[in-house]
């Protein structure tokens, strides 16, 4: 039992690490803070281990502890490195207007996973609740924030909500599933953090707002 | 034998990408180092493919590596879309490649960059049609985003850049939208399979369909068409679309459009047979009519106002994969081998018109339709092949498209949806108009200053004169292997597996339940 409540309360830890993510001004802060988030997903999987005995979620603890907690962090600061000088874009939406969306989806993410019969889950229902919301999460980050860096970190905190769920659904599943899983994410944030940063040296911004060459 | 074949498809590409890559290395050779090995990985992924398609004419299916990757007729039939179009595009890049390079918009040392990245591409697109492991064609289709940004992007322009910004960012926030699908199935899968090795595996989540929760199976599958229909280019999730497919260098729109929308295509297909075998093909279904019908209208709006030839192309992928996914919305084995049939050769067409396009860029340095004009008199085959892509485009006989949406529709009038097909029909001629408009106003019409006679040199044409023989040829006669491929694929997609009665074929289906067009096309394929 205890391990389920502890799964439980440190899901509703990442909400907040997320919430700090999402609106610290500060990019290289920001990076900090999803490292400590990863640090709270890694103890998540570690519990997930002891308490359901299933061995290959040390496996899972430790990779998530490389590619999220470490390389992760590292790429974003150092493509925060390369546009330092840049004057960061305002937000789109207000402070306020997030969180009080970002409630929203953990209100709606609650009712919908409620009502759901996972029988292998059930136990952990309140931390796959809190995944499905971090997922949006990040969803939200993504189109609240104009600055392209932020992004990418909004892209993070979906990949780390998508991972949560995976780790209490499938973490039976065969190791190099989960490795597969990993491998895009740290690649995608590696092409993106590239790719925001070419865009960087050609436009002299990181506002995704002066992307709009394209239409119709 | 054919399962040796089957994991080398899939080894040879990545070692070889990589080895592509490494020519940067290579000095002043690095341009042809990397053109050599390109050629060596497509010609291997040709051979390979066929072979593991001759295998599957065989043996019935291929599989490797404990099952992880399994070709069935149904891969069968995109994978030779993979190989074959992935071999002609890939021609077509090498000319292509080596005028971006003499006309300076691309670096020689990008080159192996380009080719690198290129037959990455086409990797992770072998592995999108043969994973049989449901979370692993999830990673495939990922990395196919990732694998193609770089290419989106690889001009560096200011517009290039946006693209391949809104390329990855839509792609991997809609892909991961479908991970949830996937992790919803295996899930539930894993709860009556005993081994969880089984239970990520497509074939046994197939053959124990039945056992699946039918509220969790409705709600993944919603999942899966938001994710993979992202990057399948459904309405409303095509907005990377345009932007990718306009920006990106020709025999990448090429690929993109011609294969890369497919694969996904294939994904969303799996899931649907194993609901299919679950709960009823109903739900499937009308989902697929729901979003087929709006991708056609929605298309063909587009395509009426374009005034860039490849954006123009683009809506028109749009259009085309709706109507697909409209075909196995329609289901039954008309439809069904409609839609399979229409797959093929809009593959064939699509690559076409993009290679095309190609030449006309390379030619009028412009994708705007208002500025190229008077082909006729500048590039003569280049014309050619342009008016014969567009009229096999609109679907006009004797070119393959014609018998595909031909089938389409009488599929679809015969199966109850008349109405549909009618209104429908009316955005098809939209779509035929604003095509007509185009092909003759940059045919004919006087010809602006500046442009130096000549068509392009002859390695990009060729491929494209290959291109247009097999347009024609698959609108004049369906070869038996190839229509044995659809029948099983068909086959599979009803029972979710081929063995159920491999012995009915194309003719057999005339006789029972077919609407008379197929009867005809049974009579002019000689079977």
């Amino acid at each position: 039992m205890f391990g389920f409540n502890l799964i439980n309360t440190l899901s509703g830890l990442l909400i907040i690490t997320s919430l700090i993510v999402i609106e610290t001004r500060s990019l290289r802060r920001s990076a900090y803070y999803y490292a400590v988030q990863s640090i709270v997903l890694v103890l998540i999987f570690l519990t997930l281990a002891v308490t359901t005995g299933q061995k290959q979620l040390f496996l899972w603890a430790a990779s998530a502890l490389v590619t999220k907690a470490i390389l992760t962090p590292y790429i974003l600061l150092r493509g925060e490195d390369r546009v330092a000088s840049a004057a960061p874009p305002p937000q789109a939406v207000r402070p306020a207007l997030a969180i009080v969306l970002a409630a929203i989806s953990v209100v709606v993410s609650f009712v919908v996973i409620n009502q759901l019969d996972l029988k292998i889950a059930n136990e952990y229902k309140p931390a796959l609740a809190v995944s499905v919301a971090h997922f949006f999460f990040g969803q939200l980050c993504i189109l609240t924030q104009r600055n392209i860096l932020k992004q990418i970190l909004g892209f993070c905190l979906m990949e780390n909500g998508s991972h949560l769920t995976l780790a209490l659904l499938a973490y039976s599943a065969p190791e190099l599933v989960e490795i597969g899983i990993a491998t895009d994410a740290i690649f995608g944030v590696l092409i993106m953090t590239i790719l925001a940063v070419q865009i960087y040296r050609k436009l002299d911004t990181l506002d995704a707002a002066s992307l709009t060459s394209l239409k119709g | 034998m054919y399962t040796n074949y089957l994991s080398w498809l899939l080894l040879a590409p990545i070692l070889l990408s990589l080895a592509a890559f490494s020519a940067r290395w290579a000095g002043k050779l690095a341009m042809r180092v990397a053109e050599v090995l390109h050629f060596i990985t497509i010609l291997v992924v040709l051979i390979l493919g066929l072979l593991v398609i001759q295998g599957v004419l065989v043996e019935g299916s291929v599989v490797a590596l404990n099952d992880w990757l399994h070709v069935d007729a149904l891969a069968a039939v995109f994978l030779l879309i993979v190989c074959v179009v992935g071999f002609l595009v890939g021609i077509y890049s090498i000319g292509y490649i080596r005028n971006d390079v003499r006309t300076g918009e691309l670096q020689a040392d990008q080159v192996s960059t380009y080719y690198g990245l290129f037959d990455l591409f086409l990797f992770t697109m072998v592995l999108v049609v043969t994973a049989n492991n449901i979370i692993m064609m999830w990673v495939a289709i990922e990395a196919t985003t990732l694998g193609s940004t770089f290419l989106v992007g690889i001009y560096g322009h200011r517009s290039s850049l946006e693209a391949a910004w809104k390329y990855v960012i839509i792609c991997t926030v809609g892909v991961a939208f479908a991970l949830y699908g996937t992790v919803l199935v295996y899930s539930d899968a894993v709860n009556f399979l005993q081994r969880p090795e089984a239970a990520v595996l497509w074939t046994e989540i197939v053959k124990n369909a039945r056992a699946l929760d039918p509220t969790l199976l409705k709600l993944a599958f919603v999942f899966i068409l938001i994710g993979f229909g992202t990057k399948a280019g459904i309405f409303p999730m095509h907005a990377w679309l345009p932007d990718a497919h306009s920006e990106a260098p020709s025999p990448v729109s090429a690929l993109l459009s011609g294969v890369l929308l497919n694969c996904a295509l294939l994904v969303i297909i799996r899931f649907a047979i194993i609901l299919e075998q679950g709960i009823g093909p109903e739900f499937p279904q009308m989902i697929f009519l729901i979003f087929g019908s709006l991708s056609v209208v929605a298309a063909a709006l587009f395509i009426f106002v374009q005034r860039d030839i490849k954006r123009l192309l683009a809506y028109s992928s749009v259009e085309n994969i709706g109507l697909i996914v409209l075909a196995f919305g329609i289901g039954g084995p008309a439809g069904i081998l409609a839609a399979l049939l229409h797959t093929i050769n809009h593959s064939l067409v699509k690559a076409l018109m993009f290679c095309t396009s190609g030449n006309i860029l390379v030619k009028y340095h412009t994708r705007d339709l208002s500025k190229i004009k008077g082909m006729l008199q500048v590039a003569p085959f280049t014309s050619f092949v342009l008016l014969v892509g567009t009229l096999a485009l609109i679907g006009s006989p004797p070119f393959n498209i014609f018998i595909s949406k031909f089938s389409i529709f009488s599929a679809g009038f015969f199966s109850g949806f008349p109405l549909l097909m009618v209104v429908l029909l009316l955005f098809l001629a939209i779509v035929f108009a604003a095509f007509m408009k185009m092909a003759s106003s940059a045919v004919f019409g006087s010809l602006p200053e500046n442009i130096t006679k000549g068509d392009v040199r002859i390695s990009m044409l060729a491929p494209i004169a290959v291109l247009v023989i097999l347009v024609l040829a698959l609108g004049l006669y369906l070869p038996p292997q190839i229509s044995m491929l659809l029948n099983q694929a068909a086959l599979i997609s009803i029972h979710g597996n081929a063995a159920a009665d491999a012995s009915i074929s194309l003719l057999n289906f005339s006789n029972s339940e077919l609407p008379i067009a197929f009867l005809q096309f049974a009579q002019l394929f000689g079977r």
